[in-house]
């Protein structure tokens, strides 16, 4: 079956953010100019057309208006009628002329990088936004007829306080948007912060989560994922197919895919991608890893998945096959099966890694 | 056929690890045609993977070649390797009895290395003629004076018939060989006396039973032959002599001065101790050779399969490994935590480590080690005398009237400047001082009693990085001393953990369960539910640390690109898993139960 999605990586940024540890480089004209030649020459390969297409990065729209505008018209034309096209920014770069370029070129949905409304943290991040100049751009693309927006949040910095986190909550509900994504701190290698041994602390983590949770779910956004909330009809579609473990395609500087029984990622080497080069890794998924990745990731879904479709895909019954790790596994409180579904509890979502290594 | 044995040679090499001892063995081998170079495996001596990974010899070996010298004689060689580590000395010392001579080797990039000194003492109290042999001169960085001064200084030996060899070229090797022929003295003894022939080694062959490696110090021996062990008084009919060259090739006869191997279906190992003489049975020597001490294993662990249905495979495995090995010991126990297993001695911690890495890596075993105990020596009130080797075996405090445990007598020889060093951490381990000899200028001979509880938990470690390397040990048992001990039981989640117990000093029992309690909280991953961890003395508990209930695991995003990395991670931990063990509801990691040893008392 045709991948349904679409993962469209923009690298560069005008500025490296402390905790970023996707491929990114900083913004220069002559790599943007012919990056976007090499990523279109990737694009005309790919047959489409597509039912979702997300452009993220980097910084999307670090691009030169002109630049993104070439980008996201040869992507619309992959796009079907009704499709979900999204696309991140930053508030700093969401200028009148890139909204412009967005609502012309058929964006439909937008993702904001906010993280945090203290401008102390903002700084921590190395962000380079204040939280009042991310209020004006949400404003700017609501004015623009983008209603569909999701903000990021970030939470968990090192010796962040209950106070802090609390008025994040409150700041990010205020800004009224159908969706938002809700990610702890995460140090990662190769990232600013790691190398200066920043320490997340995963209780206060875990903490801040629950707290969140019955914040976000009283203002009416539901959990569909461990950390995306979204207001009824607002789910992201194309994250979703992640989620569901279908196949996308996708395309641009170490933009990982999964199609046909392969999951690859491309080089994130941007003088090797100008080059023409493309697939640097490729991993086949066995019968046996399939059925790990679709614990993996259907698992971080509020609903989990029907025990129908798991039958469907794998030709054996879900209930039957893994009765022993169900069992554990309800017994305690990680997951429930009901209605037909197998679906992590609220407990079962924090301690997914323990309901997965039960299950493998 | 006897060989004249004034042309023969019986030499050992010493040397520090990375000096270049193999590799120069390996020279002299294919100089004297051993082997061809197309043969040779490199490093031939050291023949089981675990010694070239480590870096150590722990098996030792002969090897016998020809050399035809320059004065028109051929010569044999019999080259004896010998292992490098304090819980081997005494193999070490009668390997070395069967010599007349040994290469000392050093590298000339770095001098003399204190952790040689051990063996060269050996070699010179066994009077072997040692000749100093400087490698790597063909690296940029050697410097031959200064390694010369440092023998001279260090070692009180002369550099005056010292050979300067680079064993990778091969450059000098030639001069070695006939430095030996010169320098090393023939082997003397009595080719028509009573037989007399020192077991240097052995190892178990399926087909012949145990081979012993040996050399003929007095006499004659060959197939048919009735032999006597003098130190355990069993006889045998000699089946086969021979030599190995480095394979194994059968001769009439074996004769005074040489070396070789001898099989007489001999079924157990445990029958042919280094050190034990052999004689002829109908005409006896006068007495055994001397130096022979019987090994006794020093420490204790418990070894238990990670999934109790591969008992019968650890079994198996031990009993393999105890074929080969005559100083291990093992007898079945068992465990309310952790299910059967065995109870193993051994000769010291290195000798645990390699038994432990044989058992997961030849025979692909999963296994939980408990901390090392020594054997301790129970008074009961009822009169009777218990020997304890796992501390949970402690009766009830009620029916003790003392606990003794083994002292050891430790000569500890160290540079001047670090006598007070040494001497506060002999303190800090309970030493009672017995006496302090001044060697020569530079190094001071300090004698002590020591605990071999003590001993075992990181003293040469600990001693080794207090003298910057510089300073040697060697103990051997004295005897049972009363001493206030007490078991300190470990609790997990309110449960004892019996093999967590261990018993301590009184003295120390607060701070020793303190730190004990503080390690196992970090060593074990936190669980579904908060662990009380605490360590009780007579079920009083003295010191507790809690590890906290893991209330998040999962990753915040993951996307397209994080997923196949996650899903390693993931796989990583399964793996991680199997290796722990279950204990109540608690899942225990393997090195929780060796966590004791891991604890510094010194700091």
């Amino acid at each position: 079956m045709r991948p349904r999605a679409l993962y469209v990586h923009i690298p560069f940024c005008r500025v490296i953010c402390r905790y970023c540890d996707f491929p990114k480089v900083l913004y220069a004209q002559n790599w943007a100019f012919s990056y976007v030649d090499a990523l279109l020459d990737e694009l005309s390969s790919l047959e489409g057309p597509y039912e979702t297409i997300y452009v993220g990065g980097g910084t999307p729209t670090a691009l030169p208006a002109a630049l993104l505008e070439k980008v996201l018209f040869a992507l619309r034309e992959k796009l079907l009628p009704g499709g979900e096209f999204s696309i991140e920014a930053n508030p700093d770069s969401l200028t009148n002329e890139i909204l412009g370029v967005l609502i012309h070129s058929g964006v439909n949905r937008l993702s904001i990088g906010i993280q945090t409304s203290s401008e102390k943290w903002l700084k921590y991040l190395g962000r380079t936004h204040s939280f009042a100049a991310a209020k004006e751009a949400v404003e700017r693309a609501k004015d623009w007829g983008l209603s569909n927006i999701n903000v990021d949040l970030m939470y968990g910095f090192p010796g962040q306080t209950d106070e802090e986190f609390a008025k994040d909550i409150k700041s990010f509900l205020a800004l009224d948007v159908p969706h938002i994504s809700a990610y702890s701190l995460q140090i990662e290698e190769g990232t600013a912060l790691y190398n200066e041994k920043a320490a997340v602390d995963d209780d206060r983590c875990a903490s801040f989560y629950e707290t969140m949770l019955k914040a976000f779910r009283q203002a009416g956004y539901d959990r569909y994922e461990v950390s995306n909330f979204a207001k009824p009809g607002h789910k992201c579609r194309h994250n979703l197919t992640y989620w569901h473990d279908e196949e996308y395609d996708a395309a641009g500087l170490g933009a990982a895919g999964y199609r046909d029984g392969l999951r690859f990622r491309n080089t994130r080497n941007l003088s090797a991608y100008l080059k023409g080069e493309r697939r640097s890794e490729e991993e086949p998924v066995s019968k046996e890893d399939d059925i790990k990745y679709y614990f993996m990731t259907n698992l971080r879904l509020e609903e989990g998945f029907a025990l129908s479709d798991f039958e469907k895909r794998f030709g054996f019954r879900f209930e039957e096959r893994y009765a022993a790790a169900i069992q554990a596994a309800t017994k305690e409180g990680l997951l429930s099966m009901r209605d037909g579904r197998a679906a992590p509890t609220d407990r079962g979502i924090l301690l997914l890694d323990r309901l997965l290594l039960l299950l493998y | 056929m006897a060989f004249d044995k004034k042309l023969i040679r019986n030499f050992s090499v010493i040397a520090h690890i990375d000096h270049g001892k193999s590799t120069l063995c390996d020279r002299i081998l294919e100089l004297t045609g051993a082997v061809s170079k197309r043969e040779l495996k490199e490093q031939m001596l050291d023949s089981m993977d675990l010694e070239r990974e480590r870096g150590i010899t722990i098996k030792l070996n002969a090897v016998t070649v020809s050399y035809a010298a320059k004065d028109g004689n051929t010569y044999i060689f019999n080259l004896i390797d010998t292992p490098g580590h304090v819980d081997f000395s005494y193999e070490v010392s009668r390997s070395l009895a069967a010599c007349e001579g040994a290469l000392l080797v050093v590298d000339a990039t770095q001098g003399v290395q204190a952790q040689t000194l051990a063996n060269v003492y050996l070699a010179i109290d066994n009077d072997l003629m040692i000749i100093p042999v400087i490698n790597k001169i063909d690296l940029p960085s050697s410097d031959v004076a200064r390694a010369k001064e440092e023998i001279e200084s260090r070692i009180g030996l002369s550099c005056e018939d010292s050979c300067l060899v680079s064993a990778k070229t091969g450059e000098g090797v030639p001069d070695v060989l006939e430095k030996i022929v010169e320098l090393i003295p023939a082997p003397e003894g009595e080719e028509d006396g009573p037989l007399q022939a020192l077991i240097f080694d052995s190892y178990y062959d399926p087909y012949r039973g145990v081979v012993a490696l040996i050399r003929i110090k007095n006499g004659s021996v060959k197939p048919g032959d009735k032999i006597l062990l003098m130190q355990n008084g069993k006889t045998y009919e000699v089946t086969e002599v021979g030599i190995r060259n480095p394979k194994e090739v059968a001769t009439k006869t074996l004769s005074c001065g040489e070396v070789g191997y001898l099989c007489a279906t001999i079924k157990d190992i445990r029958d042919v101790f280094p050190g034990e003489t052999i004689t002829l049975a109908n005409n006896p020597a006068a007495e055994p050779l001397p130096g022979y001490r019987k090994i006794n294993p020093m420490v204790y662990c418990g070894i238990y399969p990670v999934d109790s249905r591969k008992y019968e495979d650890l079994k198996d495995a031990l009993g393999k490994l105890i074929l080969n090995d005559a100083s291990l010991t093992y007898e079945p126990e068992s465990s309310t935590a952790l299910g059967f297993g065995f109870r193993v001695g051994f000769l010291g911690l290195l000798h645990i480590d390699v038994i432990q890495e044989r058992l997961e890596r030849e025979y692909d075993l999963d296994i939980i080690l408990t901390a090392p105990s020594v054997q301790y020596e129970v008074d009961l009130t009822d009169g009777t005398t218990m020997r304890l080797e796992n501390p949970s075996d402690l009766p009830e405090l009620t029916k003790i009237k003392a606990i003794k445990e083994p002292f050891v007598a430790a000569e500890i020889m160290t540079p001047k400047e670090y006598v007070g060093p040494v001497m506060q951490l002999c303190q800090n381990r309970r030493g009672i001082y017995e006496d302090m000899i001044y060697f020569d200028d530079t190094r001071v001979i300090l004698k002590y009693l020591l605990p071999l509880s003590e001993v075992i938990y990181n003293f040469f470690d600990t001693l080794k990085s207090a003298t910057k390397g510089y300073a040697s040990l060697d103990y051997e048992l004295e005897a049972y001393h009363e001493s206030a001990l007490a078991k300190m039981d470990i609790l997990l989640n309110g449960e004892t953990v019996d093999t967590l117990s261990s018993i301590v000093y009184r003295q120390n029992a607060y701070d020793r369960g303190l730190r004990l309690v503080s390690r196992l909280r970090d060593i074990i991953p936190r669980q579904q539910f908060a662990v009380p961890v605490q360590a009780a003395i007579n079920g009083k508990v003295i010191a507790r640390a809690d590890i906290k209930a893991v209330r998040k695991d999962v990753l915040a995003k993951c996307y397209g690109g994080d997923i196949s990395r996650k899903k390693k991670l993931l796989e990583k931990q399964k793996e991680g898993k199997k290796r722990m063990k279950a204990v109540g509801s608690v899942e225990v990691p393997q090195e929780a139960f060796m966590s004791v040893l891991a604890i510094d008392d010194d700091k």
